[in-house]
């Protein structure tokens, strides 16, 4: 039972979000009125961000590549279906 | 085949270099789908992509070098427990786009014992190629992939092998004319 | 061992006053992949996301210190993604890009079980599947789960007590028996 629910575990591992996540969920807050001391905390916040030099999210990256790598994979497996249908099909004649 | 073909395609010059829109019409089909795929990838999501390519891995330069001239990567899949989950008219806002003058077909095929229906495009202007298409439409999938920008074909198919990426059978083509 | 998804002290625990940005950075892969997980729909768990911390964003204020917004994140995400998969009803739509492939980081365990345990989770009804994805995503005990989910602890028990037996019955009877 317990190696049942580690692979449970395994199975409901967290997902990562989408790297826009955290972009769009801010972009959205500036559109909400906020009180001023948070306006004040987030402006804070956001000045550390882009003093730290953290806009190049290093998990943004990451997630990318792997969404290229998925595009990829797909690509270059459906034209290796277009080639077994052709050879399926010129065989079928 | 699609080598020759694309050879072929390129010595023509259409007008135009329209890019291919997949529509957001096709997001429902999702509710339906048991598998997506869906991403979106413009040329800012590709630069930062490549940032984390390494040119000190193989096969990260390697699709470092595919990507470098590409616009937008767009993939759409959708796989679904039984047929009839999408019709025709669902994808005929994607053809009607490739069958305009921007876009050639290289590749059209028909299996009629699987029922799948195989198509490869390519967007040509100044004798180079600035985009592919791939259409696939089988009973219980599927499948648009766009990229736009300057592609290698050759480049992905060396990809297989890599990253998960299945090999393609690159047993050679013999006669002309049979596979279209 | 967990993983990078794993439930991690420094998300049990945040630092008291942190900023709504840091709360947001420290928590969403929690909310997002509880939604996930959940709806089993990248856009639908995207959009339960945006919106619960929407929410957090106007009720900072109210909230005791940063402390307490895990636990008001865990238990508001979860009754947005009960709500909104009632409304929606019962339809799933499972992202490929879950099923382990060789160059994605880090799904643990074996790939064709792990999804296969997810599908049959997703076919869960609403309050069992939350009381199984607070349970094995997050390592919530049933007491937790029963303040999150505001639902007696025996029902949270036997939730997860069917449920177990649920899906180790079908997963027997699909993949062959395990361990």
């Amino acid at each position: 039972m317990q190696d049942f629910e580690q692979q449970l575990r395994d199975a409901l591992a967290r997902k990562e979000q989408p790297p826009y996540f955290e972009a769009k969920v801010l972009a959205a807050t500036r559109r909400q009125p906020k009180p001023v001391f948070l306006r004040w905390a987030f402006a804070t916040a956001s000045a550390l961000l882009i003093a730290a030099g953290i806009w190049t999210d290093h998990r943004a990256g990451i997630q990318a590549k792997e969404q290229l790598e998925l595009a990829l994979r797909v690509t270059v497996t459906e034209l290796g279906k277009v080639q077994r249908t052709v050879r399926a099909s010129t065989e079928e004649e | 085949m699609i080598k020759l073909a694309l050879i072929t395609c390129l010595s023509l010059a259409p007008l135009g270099a329209q890019e291919l829109k997949i529509p957001a019409s096709l997001d429902r089909l999702a509710a339906k789908a048991t598998e997506v795929v869906d991403v979106t990838m413009d040329a800012n999501l590709l630069q930062l992509a490549g940032r984390f390519l390494s040119d000190k891995n193989p096969d990260d330069a390697q699709v470092k070098k595919l990507i470098e001239g590409l616009k937008g990567i767009y993939v759409r899949s959708f796989e679904f427990a039984k047929q009839g989950e999408y019709q025709d008219s669902d994808v005929e806002p994607v053809r009607a786009q490739l069958h305009t003058p921007a876009w050639s077909r290289i590749v059209g095929v028909r299996s009629q014992k699987s029922n799948e229906n195989s198509e490869v495009y390519v967007k040509t202007g100044n004798g180079k190629i600035g985009g592919l298409a791939i259409l696939v439409t089988e009973p219980k999938q599927l499948t648009i992939v766009s990229i736009e920008g300057s592609i290698d074909p050759d480049q992905l198919g060396q990809l297989g092998g890599h990253f998960g990426i299945p090999k393609i059978d690159t047993r050679k083509e013999t006669g002309h004319g049979k596979d279209e | 061992m967990p993983t990078a998804g794993a439930a991690t002290e420094a998300n049990v625990e945040c630092p008291p006053n942190m900023t709504f940005a840091e709360l947001l950075r420290a928590n969403q892969s929690m909310v997002f992949s509880l939604a996930y997980h959940f709806l089993r729909d990248r856009g639908a768990a995207e959009e339960v996301a945006q919106d619960v911390f929407l929410r957090l964003h106007g009720k900072l204020d109210d909230l005791a210190d940063s402390r307490h917004v895990v636990f008001w994140l865990r238990k508001v995400t979860s009754h947005r993604c009960i709500d909104y998969a009632r409304k929606r009803g019962s339809q799933f739509t499972i992202a490929l890009d879950d099923t382990s492939e060789p160059s994605v980081a880090s799904q643990p365990g074996d790939p064709l079980l792990n999804r296969r345990l997810q599908q049959l989770i997703a076919a869960l009804p609403e309050k069992p599947r939350m009381v199984m994805v607070l349970r094995y995503q997050e390592d919530l005990t049933p007491e937790e789960i029963s303040e999150v989910l505001e639902m007696p602890v025996r029902t949270v028990k036997s939730h997860l007590h069917r449920s177990l037996a649920m899906l180790r019955e079908k997963i027997e009877r699909s993949m062959g028996d395990i361990r």
